[in-house]
């Protein structure tokens, strides 16, 4: 029990530490993004919150996908390990929609005209963010955790079944959300000046999802120790 | 040629948004994980 305890603790330590490092690697992409890179000549200054919205983007549907690929494993193997890190990942996903979601506005008041047009891609993603709130409400209702792991991992695959065509909503359908820069068949177009710190802001949000869905875990292993614990 | 908008406002405004709920998410991370392993 107590070693157990001990590995839940050396998980938020690391989990810590990552996040701690790439929190640090936030604000250098916050420099990066005013200092580093040229002002778009037709958005002006508001074109720099792509460096924090499509990252942001990035990791919550990462976060989501992992939910829905842990969803259809625990049904497989009904390990509680992968239950739990698919409730870890719903919540970081969520932190990360909240910044798409906000950040998004943000840009397209200035830009569209408008904080918010119901187009595909933009209800398409409310939809998934609105859906993840409710696994997590649906987690939290649930006392058998059994029952609570296998409703949650059908919830957490229907969202699976969502995120592609979240990012084949701007091919199909008539958007107003521009076309992804990076991930397209073509080689991506923007100076190299912005296209360097487009990657650096991919690659902090992906360490800043590992930070925070390990320490998560370590939280939820800890949590469910005690709980254990506790019955005996 | 057009001239280029000022709205480095929105900006601002987004870049400190974004912080706050990566900040925010952390510090309730930071508490959870201390109460967790008092417990």
């Amino acid at each position: 029990m107590s070693a157990d305890f001990a590995a839940a603790r050396s998980i938020i330590r690391r989990g810590a530490w990552v996040t701690g490092l790439a929190l640090a690697g936030l604000a250098g992409v916050y420099v990066m993004a005013l200092q580093y890179t040229p002002i778009e000549a037709r958005q002006g200054l508001a074109q720099k919150i792509f460096y924090i919205h499509a990252p942001a983007a990035w990791s919550a549907l990462l976060s989501f996908s992992l939910v829905g690929l842990a969803g259809g494993l625990y049904l497989l193997l009904k390990d509680p390990r992968v239950d739990r890190f698919a409730a870890c990942s719903a919540e970081v996903g969520v932190a990360f929609s909240a910044v798409m979601l906000t950040t998004g506005p943000i840009w397209g008041k200035p830009i569209w005209g408008t904080w918010w047009t119901w187009d595909s891609r933009l209800t398409l993603t409310l939809f998934l963010f609105l859906l993840f709130v409710g696994y997590l409400v649906l987690r939290a209702a649930l006392h058998d955790r059994e029952e609570r792991a296998r409703f949650s991992a059908v919830v957490g695959i229907m969202g699976l079944v969502l995120v592609p065509f979240i990012h084949l909503s701007v091919y199909l359908f008539r958007t107003l959300h521009p076309r992804p820069i990076l991930m397209k068949p073509s080689a991506p177009s923007m100076p190299p000046e912005m296209l360097r710190t487009l990657l650096t802001s991919f690659g902090i949000a992906t360490l800043l999802f590992i930070g925070f869905v390990t320490m998560r875990y370590g939280i939820a292993l800890a949590h469910d120790l005690a709980e254990a614990h506790a019955d005996d | 040629m057009t001239e280029t908008p000022a709205n480095g406002g929105y900006m601002v405004a987004a870049y400190i948004v974004a912080a706050v709920i990566y900040l925010g998410y952390t510090l309730t991370l930071w508490l959870r994980a201390r109460r967790a392993l008092k417990g």
